[in-house]
């Protein structure tokens, strides 16, 4: 019980990181911002002050600026070929036929360019987290010491956490680009960790602000063995929770305008230690055995007798 | 939903929209307006998804703003020329912000992003209400109103409607949005002949109305939510999947079915109407729908998918097949015969 709330803590925490920054494997944690920089002037013990402040950062070149329309005509143009073709940039008969998708991959630096990792250094904490390319380029290795050491500041009961976040696509022109997912329902991973519990969060964009702190969680129990695990989660297992607490009224996640969904993966299991994740590819799979809508409360909460 | 509220929502439904088409007070026609769009929103968000509360509060947003600008048009007029009649709209002003707000109201084409999302969070019935019963009071306004409204910026935003819904409804993979789109093609065959012709809109809209009846009724029953549930349905009732994609060919106009009489009528008086390169270019914007009609055919009815579906709610069928579905289905198939008694009335 404890476990879970400080797991789910650190998911919505990390939630308020910066999305944007990935952070160099060396002296990456001590670089990150605290993100109630942007709300207040408080800086949390622990994390760096600015050192440039955000209008110096502007650039007004207009080579680059022609440059930058260059490439995002360029992905229009893309993209506007892909929408000839058929839903997603592939013909409607694949569409209609595909079984599994892989999303990410890990075999290159722009692979992982496309992740976000950050730790609880953001509160002041103490853990370390770094992200690399492991052995032959054919993992992505999350690796880091984890630090249950609360800051002292007076009002943070917990810590201890680490986390690795998709960013968001972006089409052209920086619009939002959205997933359908309604074909598949399974999360696919082949992982090699070292049997520390995780949890993986999705989070679907919504477009009002009220919800924009629900986070849909499961747990990812890892074995430590040499081997390469496959790990299926159901999308109908994904329980529902906003700013760290487990919601009453439960609901699966809509897959069809997976919009702006970014996955992630965090570790907060109270024990303090290094540990050690492998990610080969992340995917999607259609598990025909898998017949469950949803796994919770699957009652009638009101009945009317 | 308990039967109560049910039984209130649909009730009011029916008021709003009696109110509206009876009135001949502009307070009379936005008091109906208003009590439509606040008596669907329970029916938009029964479910208590976030997705769903998010369609209903941005079908709310919508509709209120439509429904201001309705009354300052009104209210412009009436100040203008002292009264409040709706057949009466002489003021210019007054007459482009009744076109901006019904545009709003009925989701034509630059006001038109609200209607696939909305449309996509709500369950199957109540997107057939939206796109049927929702629709009725504005349509009725522009009918009353035809005489005093602007054509150029009806038949723009005619010609844009059919563009953007067949545009976009060319890669859609849920079955809502594929018909919030087609319904936004339809609206603008509807109003690219409001001001020539009023009559002509409201038989567009009637049949539209029921092939679009049918096609969701038929919808509902496999629960097809997403084309790839829609394309097994073949497995489970196989006369349900062939009348479907009848009733998708009439939808997009193909001669010996219903869909075809309101597209040839449309361009026959507005050909008589020296408007011919509107007529040509609305036909050829309405292939872009008719390519994307025959694929879901040629994908479901005439090949037949090899792929299953493990969505539960498709194998619970427990209700018997709702008769109407058959009903709309005749109707939306057969009734081009009817047109020699049709044109004499035009």
């Amino acid at each position: 019980m404890a476990l879970t709330v400080t797991l789910l803590n650190s998911a919505y925490l990390h939630g308020r990181c910066c999305r944007h920054k990935v952070l160099h494997p060396l002296p990456g944690p001590l670089l990150s911002d605290s993100m109630s920089k942007l709300y207040s002037s408080y800086r949390r013990p622990g994390s760096q002050p600015e050192k440039k402040t955000s209008w110096q950062n502007i650039d007004f070149s207009f080579k680059k600026g022609i440059d930058v329309l260059k490439t995002q005509l360029s992905m229009l143009k893309k993209e506007t070929k892909d929408y000839v073709i058929g839903p997603g940039g592939l013909p409607l008969s694949q569409y209609l036929l595909e079984q599994t998708r892989v999303l990410w991959v890990f075999r290159s630096q722009e692979d992982l360019n496309k992740w976000v990792i950050s730790s609880d250094v953001e509160i002041g904490g103490k853990s370390e987290v770094y992200l690399k390319l492991g052995r032959n380029n054919q993992a992505a290795l999350l690796y880091g010491t984890l630090n249950t050491e609360v800051p002292r500041d007076g009002e943070t009961k917990y810590s201890g956490y680490c986390s690795m976040r998709a960013k968001p696509p972006v089409g052209s022109f920086a619009r939002k680009k959205y997933y359908d997912w309604s074909n598949f329902n399974s999360l696919y991973l082949r992982v090699r960790g070292d049997g520390r519990p995780w949890m993986v969060n999705i989070y679907t964009d919504p477009y009002f602000s009220h919800q924009k702190d629900d986070l849909y969680n499961y747990f990812m129990f890892t074995r430590g063995g040499p081997y390469w695990e496959e790990i299926k989660i159901p999308f109908s297992k994904f329980f529902l929770s906003s700013r760290g607490r487990v919601q009453d009224d439960q609901h699966p996640i809509w897959l069809d305008k997976a919009s702006f969904l970014t996955l992630g993966f965090t570790i907060g299991d109270k024990v303090d230690g290094p540990f050690q994740l492998e990610i080969d590819f992340i995917g999607l799979l259609n598990d025909r055995a898998h017949t469950e809508e949803f796994a919770y409360e699957t009652y009638e909460k009101n009945p009317r007798a | 939903m308990s039967p109560h509220a049910k039984l209130i929502s649909s009730f009011s439904l029916i008021l709003g929209t009696t109110i509206t088409i009876s009135s001949n007070h502009w307070i009379m026609a936005w008091t109906g307006l208003e009590i439509n769009t606040l008596a669907i929103l329970p029916l938009i968000s029964k479910s208590h998804h976030p997705r769903a509360i998010e369609a209903a509060i941005k079908y709310f947003l919508v509709q209120a703003t439509a429904s201001a600008l309705v009354l300052f048009s009104s209210m412009i007029n009436a100040w203008a020329t002292g009264q409040w009649d709706i057949t009466q709209l002489s003021h210019p002003t007054a007459s482009i912000l009744l076109t901006a707000a019904l545009a709003m109201k009925l989701g034509l084409v630059p006001f038109h992003f609200w209607f696939p999302e909305v449309l996509q969070g709500s369950p199957m019935t109540t997107a057939l209400l939206l796109s049927t019963v929702m629709k009725f009071p504005p349509i009725t306004i522009l009918f009353l109103t035809s005489n005093s409204l602007n054509p150029p910026i009806l038949t723009t935003m005619a010609l844009a409607s059919a563009a953007l819904g067949g545009w976009m409804g060319l890669n859609q993979t849920q079955t809502r949005k594929i018909l919030a789109f087609s319904s936004i093609s339809h609206l603008g065959w509807m109003t690219i002949i409001v001001t020539y012709s009023p009559n002509l809109t409201l038989l567009t809209f009637y049949l539209y109305s029921l092939m679009t009846a049918a096609v969701f009724l038929n919808l509902n029953t496999t629960k097809a939510m997403s084309l790839t549930t829609m394309m097994t349905s073949w497995a489970k009732i196989p006369t349900l999947s062939t009348t479907l994609m009848l009733a998708l060919l009439s939808l997009a106009g193909l001669p010996p079915l219903t869909g075809f009489l309101p597209k040839w009528l449309i361009m026959q008086e507005l050909t008589k109407q020296e408007m011919t390169s509107a007529a040509t270019i609305i036909a050829i914007l309405s292939l872009l729908g008719l390519f994307f009609y025959l694929r879901l055919a040629y994908y479901s009815t005439i090949t037949l998918p090899p792929n299953s579906t493990n969505h539960m709610k498709q194998w619970h069928i427990n209700k018997p097949t709702s008769p109407m579905i058959a009903i709309f289905t005749s109707l939306s198939t057969l009734l081009l015969p009817l047109s020699p008694m049709i044109l004499a009335t035009i």
